[in-house]
């Protein structure tokens, strides 16, 4: 099956000990383990200031994690794990592997045009004629 | 600018309503009722109104820009004198200057442009973003906003 990429961000309660989101995040990876899946990225992004009030919180601890996977259980149960603990307090997944592949393409348009274009030099009078009503306007204008 | 006067008058030739232009002491009392004819009011009123000739000579320009704005509404006060004078820059899709192809949800601060200070997403008009863009953007904040990166609205 074709792998799958995911996006995971989970908010703990800012008073979260150290330890406690050490804890979190290993056995978040020891279950995508268990699954096949893959963590490739861990990013800690701190204590942020929240946009709303979460859980009567203002202020989270933000965990970011970037998966990838062929299996979409993962996502099931990585996200159940979540919502058991106490100390997350919002989390969001989000596969994002189309739009990657999206990405792709339209930077492989962009090469292939870009390759494309030194031999296209030759005819650019036509969009250059109707541009060409401006100038002369504008010249007398500047005599 | 200054010198208007001379190219306008080189320039009406060229431009249809150039016989009218001989009337020109009856203009300016046409100007005032008739504000519907933009070139007419110009020409008559050549004189006395320089800033309106430098509208006119914009004008093919400012149709492609203002037109789809829309946004003349609000000021009705430059539309009764039968012309908008300010010239509006054509705007351009910030993410296709950057040849962006994927807007990334997480950088908060980069959206934070394209919300109001009450959180709403600008419309397209306000910020010339393309419709795909636009779309992209669109997406983007909506997930940003459910992860508490951005609010869906200011709290009191």
């Amino acid at each position: 099956m074709e792998e799958r990429v995911y996006d995971l961000i989970f908010i703990l309660r800012p008073a979260t000990p150290e330890d406690e989101i050490n804890k979190i995040i290993a056995t978040l990876e020891t279950s995508t383990a268990e699954h096949g899946g893959k963590i490739e990225k861990t990013e800690r992004w701190g204590t942020r200031r929240l946009a709303y009030r979460v859980a009567k919180h203002r202020e989270g601890f933000f965990v970011y994690m970037l998966i990838h996977s062929t299996q979409g259980d993962i996502i099931k149960e990585l996200e159940r794990r979540l919502k058991v603990n106490d100390a997350v307090i919002k989390y969001q997944t989000i596969r994002l592997d189309e739009e990657l592949k999206r990405q792709k393409k339209l930077q492989g348009h962009r090469e292939r045009r870009a390759s494309r274009r030194p031999r296209k030099q030759a005819s650019p009078p036509a969009p250059a004629a109707p541009q060409q009503p401006f100038p002369p306007a504008e010249q007398p204008a500047a005599s | 600018m200054s010198d208007q006067p001379v190219p306008a008058s080189s320039e009406t030739p060229g431009a249809a309503p150039a016989p009218v232009a001989a009337p020109a002491p009856s203009a300016p009392r046409h100007e005032g009722h008739s504000g519907g004819h933009r070139s007419e009011g110009h020409s008559g009123g050549g004189a006395p109104r320089r800033e309106g000739f430098s509208g006119g000579g914009g004008g093919g320009q400012r149709r492609e820009g203002g037109g789809p704005g829309g946004s003349g509404g609000g000021p009705g006060g430059p539309r009764r004198g039968g012309k908008r004078q300010y010239f509006r820059k054509k705007k351009v899709c910030r993410f296709c200057v950057e040849r962006v192809d994927f807007i990334d949800y997480k950088k908060a601060d980069m959206l934070q442009p394209f919300v109001q200070e009450r959180g709403k997403i600008l419309p397209r008009r306000m910020t010339g973003t393309c419709s795909r863009h636009q779309r992209w953007l669109g997406e983007a904040i909506k997930r940003a906003r459910n992860i508490a990166l951005l609010p869906f609205a200011t709290e009191l």
